[in-house]
């Protein structure tokens, strides 16, 4: 630390199209190096973390997220989908969702229900929608147009089964403490995403 | 670094302990992050340092009296191989670890450890608790929190292992979820040797021996 050519430590540039219009609620973190571009407006409501190098895209339409969701690196919310035809808003995704590293949602009336954890490496199809409290574990696939029902957990490849657990309140608990710890982490910088 | 020509950027930054390190690599919070000498970092490979131990908010005043080093996140060890667009990041254990009263413990984040000569194939995500020392992880391989490798593991490609697996020495695992599927042969531990593979990566790679 103390020699002075030690060299500057920095991520790298990233790429990135027009600055979309953004819209925060309050105690939003969001990474410096988070990516939202786009032309139409990306909602975050209040006590959202977006992790460094998540990427959303409202380019094909608007972007919500909902209230402590957490959107972690690399995933891709409102990436463009094979057909054309827009939707009348791209994702939403509602409270308490978990996107996890490397996810890709499809933008086009793509919702997310409340409390969904999506796994590493998902892929949600355009228009999809998730019921409330799903689970997509690590690599599935979401097809385009799909609804899940609620407490829908998808494992090893596409099956399907329901969550009795009753794990909601907890889950939502705990994830209001993991926010709480990655405000401490994670430097964020919401006045660069605003004009 | 010293024999760099001037004026011409290279593709690697090479440190004195041997580590090659991509530019084009995301290294985030790179205090936290231990590089135990000749590891191999590709380009848009991403560690997730700043997801560090945090002192417990409770004792925050005496934390700064802590060993430097005491909250890094990734330890490395020596001739790793990370490939392209691979992540490894630390899990946080709030979920887990709590004191009697229910507060989560003074470890938020627990370090993700990787042994010696660990390879991690491209688009690979990391998020296990522990690997041991010669292990191949596979292409487009999801390794699930807390998840424990031990030594002398080939985890085949596009495996997803789930949370909280053990996976034993000598093993073969493959399968989405995982399961152990056959064994490392007798006499097939040199083929985890990286040492070869580093030579052949940096900015100025050897060819591979036949």
């Amino acid at each position: 630390m103390s020699s002075s050519n030690k060299r500057q430590s920095v991520l790298p540039k990233v790429p990135s199209g027009p600055k979309a219009p953004v819209n925060f609620g309050s105690h939003v973190t969001i990474a410096d190096s988070a990516i939202l571009t786009g032309s139409h407006t990306i909602n975050i409501s209040s006590e959202s973390v977006i992790h460094p190098r998540a990427r959303l895209e409202s380019t094909y339409g608007r972007i919500t997220i909902g209230r402590r969701c957490i959107v972690h690196e690399r995933t891709h919310v409102g990436a463009p989908s094979s057909d054309d035809k827009r939707g009348d808003f791209g994702v939403l995704t509602e409270d308490y969702v978990v996107v996890e590293v490397g996810s890709i949602i499809e933008s086009g009336n793509t919702t997310i229900g409340e409390g969904c954890h999506i796994g590493p490496r998902v892929t949600i199809g355009k228009g999809a929608k998730l019921g409330k409290h799903c689970t997509i574990t690590a690599k599935s696939i979401i097809q385009p147009g799909e609804v899940v029902p609620d407490y829908t957990v998808v494992y090893s490849n596409g099956l399907r089964r329901t969550d009795k657990r009753g794990l909601e309140i907890l889950k939502a608990k705990a994830q209001a403490r993991q926010i709480e710890i990655l405000r401490r982490l994670i430097s964020s910088n919401p006045a660069k995403f605003k004009d | 670094m010293s024999r760099k020509p001037a004026g011409v950027r290279t593709e690697y930054i090479e440190t004195e302990t041997g580590n090659k390190v991509a530019r084009k690599a995301n290294l985030v919070g790179t205090q936290h992050i231990m590089l135990g000498g000749k590891t191999v970092i590709m380009a848009d490979a991403m560690i997730r340092g700043d997801l560090a131990r945090t002192a417990p908010t409770s004792s925050s005043s005496s934390s700064s009296g802590t060993a430097p080093g005491s909250n890094t996140a990734v330890f490395i060890g020596r001739y790793c191989f990370l490939s392209k667009g691979c992540c490894l990041r630390p899990r946080d254990a709030s979920t887990r670890a709590r004191h009697a009263d229910d507060t989560p413990s003074a470890f938020t984040y627990m370090p993700l450890r990787l042994g010696d000569h660990v390879f991690v194939g491209e688009s690979a995500i990391v998020q296990a608790a522990a690997i041991g020392s010669h292990v191949h992880v596979g292409k487009n391989v999801v390794i699930g929190e807390f998840a424990i490798i031990k030594d002398f593991v080939r985890v085949l490609d596009d495996t997803v292992i789930p949370a909280n697996m053990v996976i034993p020495s000598f093993t073969v695992v493959a399968g989405q979820p995982a399961r152990i599927v056959g064994e490392v042969p007798e006499g097939g531990h040199e083929a985890f040797e990286l040492r070869e593979l580093y030579r052949t990566v940096g900015n100025n790679p050897q060819p591979a021996s036949v």
